[in-house]
């Protein structure tokens, strides 16, 4: 998924139109009750949280951003989901069989799970809710990764009535059949796209499910202010009955990362991320302040290049401009929150290791390959980035080691709309600072998602295209993951390093600090944010507070 | 004139004076190259010691550099953009003023709706659809700010135009060309000083608003807005990167209006 970040222009104007509604007076906050805990229970109790915007919705079908995704993991549950490892392990899908032609897909559902509302969760809604995102007027994001369901074409151009190889054999038995081999589907089944949703009440609400969302997951939604707060409570029928700790989970909106942390310190939150400016001071000694909670993530940041506006085109030049950029320096301006980058795919990446050397900071050599290319004197070009305080922070460092090799590069910043929009188009956008996170844990779903020739419509706004590489990931997609396949991605990535078509940056490594009596919480590379197994600190016992 | 206005007005001068002074041989007097990281870290502001007196930025920048390289972009956009104000400020308030009729009606609405707007907010609009630099802050901020300017100077041109050396060189066969640059516009010249000061000291303003919105000048040029913004997040760690850049903007502005202050008099003393 494309990743967005902090807006801060209209992070300002907005903190400017929050003042005025302060100032007229706002709305308190309507207290809620929650369950007294037992005194001395690792259960109950309200997990305090703090977001910029508001989740944008609680629709699987419609969201493909993180922040959406935290809150429908806790509201939902797909048929197979990840582990620790980021292996695929059973959720409500008790067991599965995959055909050696990875074209037949067997799902046996645990017998006896009910939704929040009581009703039965059953094969049929887990078809249903996949034929829901493929349908068109449904305007899943998410269609595209089911259109290999045999008879998924038929029913989205309305001359079928139902996906024929989605099949519910019994209550607790679903079929899937593909068009083409797939050794990803059951990556796809584990997106909260294919979350398993009451389908007849889904349907009925249309539109309005957002509001008032019915799932398996161990939280149902309490109540949704919008630009005010979520707030989620423990489900009542949910089947594990060792989890969730917690008797819920209140989220305030309108809170950007700078008064996120005044509120973490003055104990109004518990969990926040560390602002760039603090974190200095706190990596020193995190344990005055909190728990500190770090882990990697399936992210590159890069700067595309457009390979068709010249003098991009030349690959001489697009390997000078990597040698130009410092990507430790980049890395120290993170607080060392990141590590550089060599390629493209993550090196945390599951069962794959890049075997490319990357590019280290060498001016010199970024200066000879520009004269052999016949740009000795610099050229001038232009940065397109979204306009957060770090995009530019990054962009003006990049034009400082430009600069240092002729090149003179000025920087755009534009709102997030225009920015993907730009992209897009042919011979636009001659740089452009940007992010992928994996949606799952396979090298193709950046090489392929990223890279492939076929994709200058969908992901690949390098515009980039080298049949060989093509050949290879084409080879890839249909095969089982094996060391050969493992192979071809390291091939593959390879020839991208070499035609560098762009600057590969740095991965992100994510720190969360929570308060001392959070327990429980961890940072997973693929899924977002999971309370479920988050506990905070019991209430002293009855000695404790017999004494008060 | 009193003589604490005078005292004022020396006071603004000389602080004007010390202003263009560093604009001219600032960007000289530099210790290091604004752009450059040049501290041994990044991502952690050194405080204010040698050999960075006004300490450095998160880029690794040092602070005093880019402020004397950015008195010279500030002093430069506040006088440019300030000409571009007066310009069509004056000729439309000469030309409403002095005409009259279907043309006083036509340019005074258009200014009444001018001036409905929000000025930063149209700059902002105006920036989005300009390509951002340098002469695009200087356009945008004269054609956000000459609303003030056409009323006051269309205020004087009417009664200007009834004055008996108005109607005499009329009647001497001068064409409107002449009357109005003859005539009207020097009598109108010690308002437009009065303004022009204050103008100056807005624009200033302005721009730095526009910088610290990170609309205004682009990147590499250091201004005071954008410094101001770059440390908007690490005012509490490091609220030097925020105070040099803030009372830079401060100095330049009071220069400005103890200027305006001190010239009032003067201007209403002359016949």
């Amino acid at each position: 998924m494309t990743v967005r970040k902090d807006r801060a222009v209209t992070a300002r104007v907005a903190a400017l139109v929050l003042l005025g509604a302060l100032a007229a007076g706002c709305m308190r906050d309507a207290p809620l009750d929650w369950p007294a805990r037992d005194p001395g229970s690792q259960r109950g109790g309200v997990l305090r949280l703090a977001a910029p915007d508001d989740v944008p919705t609680l629709d699987p079908a419609l969201s493909y951003d993180s922040r959406s995704w935290t809150y429908q993991l806790h509201l939902f549950e797909t048929l197979v989901t990840y582990d620790d490892a980021s292996r695929i392990v059973p959720l409500l899908a008790e067991r599965w069989t995959v055909s050696d032609d990875l074209r037949h897909y067997r799902f046996e559902l645990q017998p006896g799970v009910v939704f929040s509302d009581g009703s039965p969760v059953t094969a049929a809604d887990a078809a249903g809710s996949i034929e829901r995102v493929i349908d068109p007027k449904t305007r899943s994001q998410g269609a595209e990764y089911y259109r290999g369901i045999r008879g998924a074409a038929a029913y989205a151009d309305g001359s079928a009535p139902h996906v024929a190889g989605l099949q519910a054999l019994d209550a607790t038995t679903l079929v899937i059949e593909l068009d083409e081999p797939d050794p990803l589907f059951l990556d796809k089944m584990a997106l909260l796209f294919a979350s398993v949703l009451p389908i007849e009440y889904a349907r009925r609400l249309g539109d309005d499910f957002t509001d008032q969302p019915i799932g398996s997951g161990p939280f149902v939604l309490r109540e949704w202010r919008r630009g005010e707060r979520l707030v989620l409570a423990r489900n009542p029928r949910y089947r594990r009955t060792d989890r969730p700790f917690l008797d819920g989970i209140v989220e305030y909106a309108g809170v950007n990362s700078e008064l996120a942390w005044l509120k973490f310190l003055s104990d109004e939150i518990d969990l926040s991320g560390i602002p760039t400016a603090d974190f200095p001071s706190v990596i020193r000694n995190p344990d005055a302040t909190g728990t500190l909670v770090r882990g990697p993530t399936l992210v590159t940041n890069y700067i595309g290049l457009n390979c068709q506006m010249p003098p991009l085109d030349d690959r001489r030049v697009r390997q000078a401009l990597n040698y130009a950029v410092d990507k430790d320096d980049i890395v120290e301006l993170l607080n060392h929150r990141a590590v550089p980058a060599k390629g493209i795919v993550p090196p945390d990446m599951p069962g794959y290791t890049a075997e490319v050397a990357g590019y280290p900071h060498d001016p010199a050599k970024a200066r000879a390959l520009l004269q052999e290319a016949g740009q000795g004197a610099g050229f001038t070009t232009e940065l397109w980035t979204q306009s957060s305080d770090l995009d530019l922070k990054l962009g003006q460092k990049i034009q400082h080691d430009l600069a240092d090799v002729g090149v003179t590069m000025a920087i755009k910043q534009v709102a997030w709309s225009v920015f993907l929009e730009a992209i897009r188009q042919p011979k636009t956008t001659p740089l452009f600072d940007l992010a992928w996170s994996a949606d799952f844990a396979d090298p193709s779903n950046f090489l392929d998602v990223l890279l492939h020739s076929s994709r200058f419509d969908a992901n690949n706004h390098s515009f980039y295209a080298n049949p060989r590489f093509d050949g290879l990931v084409e080879r890839a997609r249909t095969m089982r993951a094996s060391a050969e396949r493992t192979r071809l991605f390291v091939d593959a990535e390879r020839i991208v390093v070499d035609d560098a078509p762009m600057l590969f940056l740095y991965h992100p490594i994510s720190y969360v600090m929570t308060q001392k009596r959070v327990h429980g919480y961890a940072i997973h590379p693929l899924l977002p944010s999971r309370y479920m197994d988050v506990w905070l600190d019991p209430e002293p016992g009855q000695g404790a507070s017999a004494g008060s | 004139m009193t003589a604490r206005r005078r005292g004022l007005l020396r006071f603004g001068l000389a602080m004007g004076a010390g202003l263009v002074l560093l604009a001219v041989v600032g960007p000289a007097l530099a210790p290091f190259d604004p752009t450059a990281p040049v501290a041994p870290q990044l991502a952690e502001p050194s405080p204010p010691g040698a050999p960075f007196w006004l300490g450095t930025d998160d880029l690794g920048r040092d602070v005093l550099s880019r402020l004397l390289h950015g008195a010279r972009i500030s002093l430069m956009v506040g006088l440019v953009a300030m000409l571009v104000t007066m310009v069509i400020g004056t000729a439309l308030g000469l030309a409403a003023g002095y005409f009259g009729g279907v043309v006083d009606v036509i340019l005074m609405r258009f200014t009444d709706v001018m001036l409905a707007f929000p000025g930063l907010l149209l700059a902002v609009a105006l920036v989005a659809v300009l390509r951002p630099s340098v002469w695009t802050i200087f356009v945008v901020i004269g054609l956000v700010s000459w609303t003030g300017v056409a009323r006051v100077v269309r205020g004087e041109t009417l009664s200007l135009r009834e004055r008996d050396f108005v109607l005499a060189a009329r009647a001497m066969g001068a064409g409107h060309g002449r009357i109005l640059l003859r005539h009207v516009l020097p009598n109108v010249a010690p308002t437009l000083v009065v303004i022009a000061a204050l103008s100056t000291s807005g624009t200033i303003l302005l721009d730095a608003g526009l910088s610290f919105l990170g609309i205004g000048v682009p990147p590499p040029t250091p201004t005071w807005g954008r410094m101001i913004q770059e440390a908007s997040t690490y005012y509490r760690v490091a609220p030097w990167l925020m105070a040099f850049p803030g009372l830079a903007v401060l100095y330049a502005v009071l220069a400005f209006n103890l200027i305006a202050y001190g010239l009032t008099d003067e201007a209403k003393g002359t016949p």
